[in-house]
């Protein structure tokens, strides 16, 4: 990237990576409200989507452990009565940081869009 | 395969649920089952993946390397054929490494040594060369450049220590050499500019840590030592550290004394009088591109002035001199320019050799991918991932290359060694080619290209198999056209490594029958030290009876001297006038010029044409006399005879007095110098250590007079010792020594090759043969002869060899052409060459194809056709 473009840039321009920050964020905005495990998590982004959006367990897993190693996501073992034990994941402070930022970055991202597009939100 | 099995249960549990809500909406168990298997894919490799995420992969590596570990182990004789070739080729690579390391790239043990520029003259074919004391001290004070300099000049000196003497060797040094380098003592203090004085009051040296050790057991007392130096007390005031030797490569100097005091007149003021090496260190922020613009500036305004002086005819001459400064952290280092060709040659040469052991390993590796395809298509079959299988089978071949790589090294050190003092000769250089971490990273870094190089080939083809067996039929065809490859790639590199073996030989025969004008056989060459300087009167008498005394040991027939002798490094030049003969006016005037003792000629074997040798005749009050060779009397006198004729150097008349044949003196491959030869009778004022002694023996091996020696010179002098005594022959050969270590290494690794490639070749067709019995069966049961056999296996033979020999061939003239100049009597495009190494290769091949071919013609057809 030339410096002219970068300077031409506002400063609140969404993360470049947005595609894969948006998987990020989808994971990172279920868990905000409560821990929930895997299973949970991709049949409610398949659910709130209607069925548009869909994680391949090949994909959610890898990512649900690299947020773990990013410290932004914790995971625990939950045993309980007559259930099977299952892994629920929640959101750390650095994680709720991160999902604030995404947040932001992701508005500012849309909103580009639309002036540029002149499409508004209905 | 197992995996963390926390994940997998997070896993399993996922899919479970999966199964309960398609149950839940309505789905039988086993369509609910088999729709969570079509969602799911392979658990195995969400295992895998999370695995990654989680630096799984050493856990993996690990798993790989047992895995590899148990395969090699069952598979022994593959091991071992593959670690073998790869410790030889890894082995070869690591061990010219090490030389190249050594001699080229290893910078001084010093602080910041890229920072360290030569300045030097520059000779006509680009080698450095000496500066004068005048020249040190213009360039020291002028450039600006750098911070510092220093010259710097070694030698043996002849000490006393506690009244006993010690011959040691020793370093010149100006005051500024410690401080440039940056050199802390180990003891005491080292050498400063205020030691580096004409007639200091208290004259100052300092030892090396080795001498320390050797002669003083590191006792601190060394250090106040008075040490004696042609009659002059030096006091010992410093020890240098253990890890330097000196600014000069492979010179282990044991004391260093301060040049101004140790010089003589002559040396400190003419200006022409080239001894010195001379280093500078760049100030901060300085450049050596501006240190040499400066050196230009500076050299150019000398010559001018020079020139000024000098006659007309000569001035062109002068100010085509060249000198230079340049980077130098591995110091001065005239070896970089003696053994740099034929140490990259070396290394070009133990390339392809590395590049032949790949090529076997990899034939090796696609066999073993064939033998293993049942084990590979099951492995995929049931969901391996191809990356992970290629990954595991490369993790084969890089433990194959880390076995031969590490075995490799173990004889590379001994190997590097020897062929250092091969190299070295004799000369005295001490240079370490202990394996240093450049040498453990080389190492590295060729064993893990073999690995892929070798490795990754047949990998991706292992895992290419396809599980459907109808395409069985494509694949062997494809073998088929693999494994030709890789034999003709193997002809091609031996073609290429015998052809090079062949210039080689051919140069070393070519040297060894050059006509050199001298006998070496049966004669002994002895040089003297001593311990002081002798007065021009009694240095006289010592050489004519060290000359006497020899004469009288068993077996002597003749006994002679001479400065300089046959291939011992070339003769003075000396401007001569010759009477009757005018100069051209770009003709150069200088001739060689070497002083003799009466009988060298006789004693040398260079046969005396006309006139006389040199005798006791000839004296200091007689007329002067001088004998020239056959190049000296053809060029001046041409068919007038040369005796009786009159030649003139340095304000001396020389009546010529016999004519001699023309022998070689710098070395077997130059050229004949004219050359005037004057008595040493008729010349005062020369030490009798500057003579080397000749004796001509009636005996088989001359050496069986070596023990006899320094009691016979003692009995002459008794400050006389023997410094060196060597049989003529022993001369001849160092003088050709470089020639005879690439003959040697080149016939070898040539031999080697070809023993490489004829296997190759005989494994490949002794498969193909077994392959197509049930062919060659028809083919007889339909009436085909056994000649017609035969030739029908080996067109395949001469196919394979005439493309390895063009490829070769090409490849060789793109590489020999850097050989140029190593080669003598003979071109890097010499036809004989390329017929004698094509010629080889084919007999070779012949011989490898033979047993197949001889094989195929004995093919029973009804044997053959049940075969099937």
């Amino acid at each position: 990237m030339s410096p002219d473009a970068r300077s031409a840039r506002p400063s609140h321009l969404p993360d470049p990576e947005w595609k894969k920050g948006s998987a990020e964020l989808l994971v990172l905005s279920l868990l905000e409200a409560q821990p929930r495990h895997g299973y949970d998590i991709s049949k409610l982004i398949q659910l709130r989507s209607g069925g548009a959006l869909k994680f391949h367990v090949t994909s959610l897993y890898p990512l649900l452990h690299r947020l773990e190693k990013q410290g932004w996501i914790v995971g625990r073992w939950v045993e309980k009565a007559e259930q099977r034990r299952r892994r629920y994941y929640g959101l750390t402070p650095r994680g709720r940081q991160a999902l604030r930022a995404k947040h932001q970055s992701w508005k500012d991202f849309v909103a580009l869009i639309s002036r540029v597009t002149g499409v508004q939100h209905g | 395969m197992s995996r963390d099995p926390r994940v997998r249960d997070e896993i399993k549990f996922h899919r479970d649920r999966l199964i309960e809500d398609y149950m839940a909406g309505g789905m039988s168990r086993t369509e609910a089952e088999r729709r969570a298997f079509l969602d799911f894919g392979n658990p195995l490799q969400i295992e895998e993946s999370v695995g990654d995420v989680h630096g799984r992969w050493l856990e993996d590596f690990g798993r790989d390397l047992r895995y590899a570990v148990r395969a090699l182990g069952q598979h022994r004789g593959f091991a071992a054929v593959a670690v073998l070739s790869l410790a030889l080729g890894i082995g070869a690579n690591a061990a010219i490494f090490s030389l190249v390391n050594a001699v080229m790239l290893r910078p001084l043990p010093v602080p910041q040594p890229n920072r360290l520029v030569q300045i030097t003259r520059v000779s006509s074919v680009g080698r450095p060369g000496a500066l004068s004391y005048g020249l040190f001290e213009y360039f020291r004070d002028h450039v600006s450049s750098i911070s510092g300099a220093f010259a710097e000049s070694g030698g043996d000196q002849a000490i006393v220590i506690d009244g006993a003497e010690d011959f040691v060797t020793a370093d010149l040094v100006s005051g500024g050499y410690y401080t440039v380098l940056g050199i802390e003592p180990a003891a005491g203090r080292l050498l400063g500019p205020d030691d580096d004085a004409l007639s200091p009051s208290s004259p100052a040296a300092v030892i090396s840590d080795r001498y320390w050790e050797r002669r003083f057991n590191r006792s601190p007392s060394a250090i106040g030592s008075a040490v004696t130096i042609r009659d002059r007390v030096f006091t010992i005031v410093g020890v240098t550290p253990r890890s330097f030797q000196s600014a000069r490569t492979g010179h282990a100097p044991d004391i260093a004394l301060p040049l101004l005091t140790m010089m003589s007149e002559g040396q400190r003021t003419e200006i022409t009088n080239n001894w010195l090496s001379v280093m500078g260190r760049l100030r901060p922020g300085a450049t050596v591109e501006q240190a040499d613009a400066e050196v230009q500036v500076l050299w150019t305004s000398f010559l001018k002035t020079q020139a000024a002086q000098a006659p007309e005819k000569n001035r062109p001459g002068i100010l085509r001199q060249r000198a230079s400064a340049f980077l130098s952290p591995d110091g001065i280092n005239p070896f970089r320019y003696d053994y740099a060709q034929s140490l990259l040659i070396l290394m070009g040469i133990v390339g392809l050799v590395l590049m032949l052991a790949c090529v076997n390993l990899s034939g090796l590796l696609f066999a073993r991918a064939a033998a293993r395809q049942r084990e590979v298509s099951i492995r995929l079959a049931i969901g391996a991932g191809r990356g992970r299988l290629v990954r595991q089978l490369l993790t084969e071949s890089l433990l194959l290359a880390v076995i031969g790589g590490t075995l490799g090294l173990l004889p590379a050190g001994w190997f590097s060694g020897r062929l250092m003092a091969l190299f070295v000769n004799g000369r005295s250089f001490t240079v370490s080619t202990a394996p240093d971490w450049r040498v453990l990273a080389f190492t590295a870094v060729v064993a893990l290209l073999v690995c892929v190089v070798a490795g990754l080939a047949p990998a991706l083809h292992a895992v290419r198999f396809n599980v459907n067996p109808a395409l069985k039929e494509a694949r062997v065809q494809g073998r088929w056209w693999l494994g030709k490859s890789l034999v003709v790639a193997q002809l091609a590199i031996s073609m290429t490594l015998v052809l090079g073996a062949t210039l080689f030989l051919r140069t070393l025969v070519n040297l060894h029958s050059v006509e050199r004008g001298f006998d070496s056989d049966g004669v002994l060459t002895i040089s003297v030290r001593s311990s002081r300087p002798y007065e021009a009167a009694r240095g006289f008498a010592v050489q004519r009876a060290i000359v006497e005394r020899l004469k009288r040991l068993p077996g002597i027939q003749s006994v002679s001297a001479a400065q300089v002798l046959p291939l011992g490094g070339g003769l003075w030049d000396r401007v001569v006038q010759v009477e009757g003969y005018t100069f051209r006016p770009e003709e150069s005037e200088s001739v060689g010029f070497n002083v003799i003792a009466p009988d060298y000629f006789k004693t040398v074997g260079t046969p005396l044409l006309v006139g006389r040798e040199f005798d006791d005749r000839d004296t200091g009050t007689s007329p002067r006399v001088a004998i020239v060779n056959e190049s000296f009397a053809r060029h001046f006198f041409g068919a007038t005879p040369a005796v009786g004729r009159r030649v003139t150097s340095v304000g001396v008349t020389y009546e010529v007095v016999g004519v001699v044949r023309d022998a070689k003196y710098q070395n077997l491959r130059q050229p004949v110098m004219k050359t005037l030869y004057i008595s040493w009778l008729q010349r005062d004022g020369d030490q009798p250590t500057r003579y080397s002694y000749l004796a001509r023996v009636a005996m088989d091996n001359p050496m069986g007079l070596a023990p006899s020696l320094e009691r016979a010179i003692g009995d002459v002098d008794s400050s006389l010792h023997i410094r060196a005594a060597l049989t003529y022959a022993t001369l001849v050969e160092r003088s050709i020594a470089t020639e005879t270590i690439m003959a040697t290494l080149g016939s070898v690794f040539g031999a080697l090759a070809l023993i490489v490639a004829a296997i190759g070749l005989f494994g490949l067709l002794a498969f193909q043969v077994s392959r197509r019995t049930n062919e060659l069966g028809v083919r007889m049961a339909l009436g085909a002869t056994r000649g017609a056999m035969i030739g029908l296996v080996l067109r395949d033979v001469s196919a394979m060899v005439a493309a390895g020999v063009l490829i070769g061939a090409g490849l060789a003239l793109t590489l020999s052409g850097l050989a140029r100049n190593m080669l003598f009597g003979l071109t890097p495009t010499d036809p004989a060459a390329f017929v004698t190494a094509a010629f080889m290769l084919g007999l070779v091949a012949l011989v490898a194809g033979w047993l197949p071919a001889r094989r195929a013609s004995r093919v029973d057809p009804l044997i053959a056709l049940r075969h099937e």
